[in-house]
């Protein structure tokens, strides 16, 4: 598989306190991948890292062969065309009367270049992404009226509206009750399956991370404790020093549950 | 009625409208306070264009373009600052120069106190000609960059990462906010543009379904809050900017509980 995504010595600090420090990290076309750790980790850093949303202090982030850093704002934006980000609620203004089509053709503006409006072929689009996730019924209702798993789609559908070599999501499924956390995730696995999208995922539980997520990267502190098969990870000895607990990974209809062995 | 009353009829829908439309936009960053600052740093430049004897338009112009771009450079996610915080700690910035300004001053302060309220009764030919060719360069600006500005509205943070171009719409959207807060500060005040920003789009926001509703009823309120203020104030005796300020809060008021109506019954 070819690297779509790189990291090499990168080191993000804020205030004098080292926030991430990543040695060497790829992502290959295709894959999945999912980021795990503690509060603090690092997790959403690392991915605004990835998507250029945050300049590291030092080091190279290179999308499909191309150093972010050296790039100017006009060619960083064109190279970004190719990442379908997801942001956490706090990101983004849910309050604002848009409706449901509005929003997800938000996700063809970029595709479209400056002072050129959207065309009847981007509304087929739109309005095919809004049938496949289910939302054709929706789709004149505000985005700000939706419940939160369906707003969840709705920033799914604009995403990939904007048909993305990556898909980067920050915890999609926070807020959601456990039905609606399970019908996103399944989404999620279903898209990548179909389109072969490069996921980047970062999720609190390893439950939500879908089977077809392989890879897992665990961070700790900034630093990447372990990266590689997820199962592997999981049973992992970093993973216990991670959460200072005694972990057991159990596997149930697909998904990969840790729980808590300390306190059993 | 004679011609005049016209002409200031006139200014006061024109500054009404493009103010009630660049709120839109400053409302739904939730960033009203870029409105108040621009429009405190075009005062400030008001204030020292007549204490240093230049032209009294370049002074607000150039301030304003100064603040503005410094506010462009305030950005989500660079900085621990909050962005609303650091726009207050600039507000207070320019309304210190204002004051320091108006302190420098000899003589009469009469034509300094009026950019607090502005004086619409003052109108001249020549700024209701520059006001309304500001709206309309605005008004071109949100059709042209409509798409991007809809972006930057809902997340500037996903409009950045998924490669809008982000930081040059929101930068010549800053420029024209300045522009716009420059030349109706005479007319409208400065303290008076902060409730046209604010209240129509707000009252818009409140009752409105997809964008384009939201820039037709923010434009038309922020244009009927100057007008029935300008014919409140004319037939009451009462002092204009303040009618309008009144009215275009009346307005939000209406739209809010609008909505919540609208909410019990559905």
């Amino acid at each position: 598989m070819e690297e779509c995504l790189s990291l090499s010595d990168v080191e993000v600090r804020w205030s004098g306190r080292t926030i991430l420090a990543v040695e060497d990290m790829q992502i290959r076309q295709g894959e999945f991948v999912g980021i795990i750790g503690t509060n603090g980790a690092g997790k959403t850093t690392l991915l605004k890292v990835c998507c250029g949303l945050i300049r590291p202090t030092r080091g190279t982030v290179n999308l499909d062969g191309r150093d972010l850093a050296e790039l100017s704002a006009w060619r960083k934006a064109k190279l970004r065309k190719r990442i379908g980000y997801i942001p956490q609620a706090a990101e983004y203004n849910a309050e604002l009367p848009f409706t449901l089509r509005e929003l997800v053709a938000m996700g063809r503006t970029s595709v479209r270049a400056l002072l050129r409006r959207l065309n009847k072929e981007d509304y087929e689009i739109v309005d095919n992404w809004i049938e496949k996730l289910g939302l054709s019924e929706r789709r004149s209702q505000t985005f700000r009226s939706l419940s939160g798993g369906e707003q969840q789609k709705a920033l799914i559908a604009r995403a990939m509206a904007q048909d993305p070599e990556i898909l980067m999501l920050d915890e999609p499924c926070s807020n959601l009750d456990f039905n609606w956390k399970y019908q996103i995730t399944e989404i999620i696995e279903q898209l990548h399956r179909e389109t072969r999208v490069t996921v980047v995922m970062v999720s609190h539980e390893t439950s939500l991370l879908p089977s077809v997520c392989k890879r897992v990267v665990l961070l700790h502190e900034g630093n990447i404790l372990a990266d590689g098969d997820i199962e592997k990870v999981l049973e992992s000895e970093e993973l216990e020093r991670a959460y200072q607990c005694r972990i057991e990974m159990l596997k149930l209809a697909g998904r990969r549950y840790t729980v808590n062995k300390s306190r059993a | 009625m004679d011609s005049f009353f016209y002409l200031v009829m006139f200014a006061g829908a024109v500054a009404g409208a493009s103010t009630g439309l660049l709120g839109v936009y400053i409302v739904g960053m939730r960033m009203p306070f870029i409105g108040i600052c621009i429009s405190h740093s075009a005062m400030a430049g008001t204030i020292y264009s007549i204490l240093l004897g230049v032209n009294p338009v370049l002074g607000p112009v150039v301030f304003s373009a100064v603040s503005s771009m410094s506010l462009g450079m305030v950005r989500p996610g660079r900085s621990r600052l909050d962005a609303n915080v650091a726009l207050a700690i600039f507000f207070n910035l320019m309304l210190g120069l204002t004051f320091l300004g108006i302190g420098l001053m000899r003589g009469s302060r009469s034509e300094v106190l009026g950019l607090l309220w502005g004086s619409l009764l003052f109108v001249r030919k020549s700024s209701v000609v520059t006001i309304t060719i500001s709206g309309l360069v605005f008004v071109v600006f949100a059709v042209l960059f409509n798409k991007e500005l809809k972006v930057l509205l809902f997340s500037r943070t996903i409009a950045s990462a998924t490669g809008v171009h982000e930081s040059f719409v929101y930068c010549l959207f800053l420029a024209l906010c300045g522009l716009i807060l420059a030349v109706n500060l005479p007319l409208v005040g400065g303290l008076m543009i902060f409730s046209l920003i604010t209240c129509p789009a707000a009252a818009a926001y409140q009752i409105c379904t997809g964008h384009r509703a939201v820039i037709f009823a923010a434009t038309i309120f922020g244009m009927a809050s100057a007008v029935v203020g300008f014919l409140v104030s004319y037939y009451l005796d009462l002092p204009t900017g303040a009618c309008i300020v009144i009215v275009s809060t009346v307005g939000f008021a209406v739209s809010a509980s609008y909505r919540v109506l609208i909410k019990k019954t559905s």
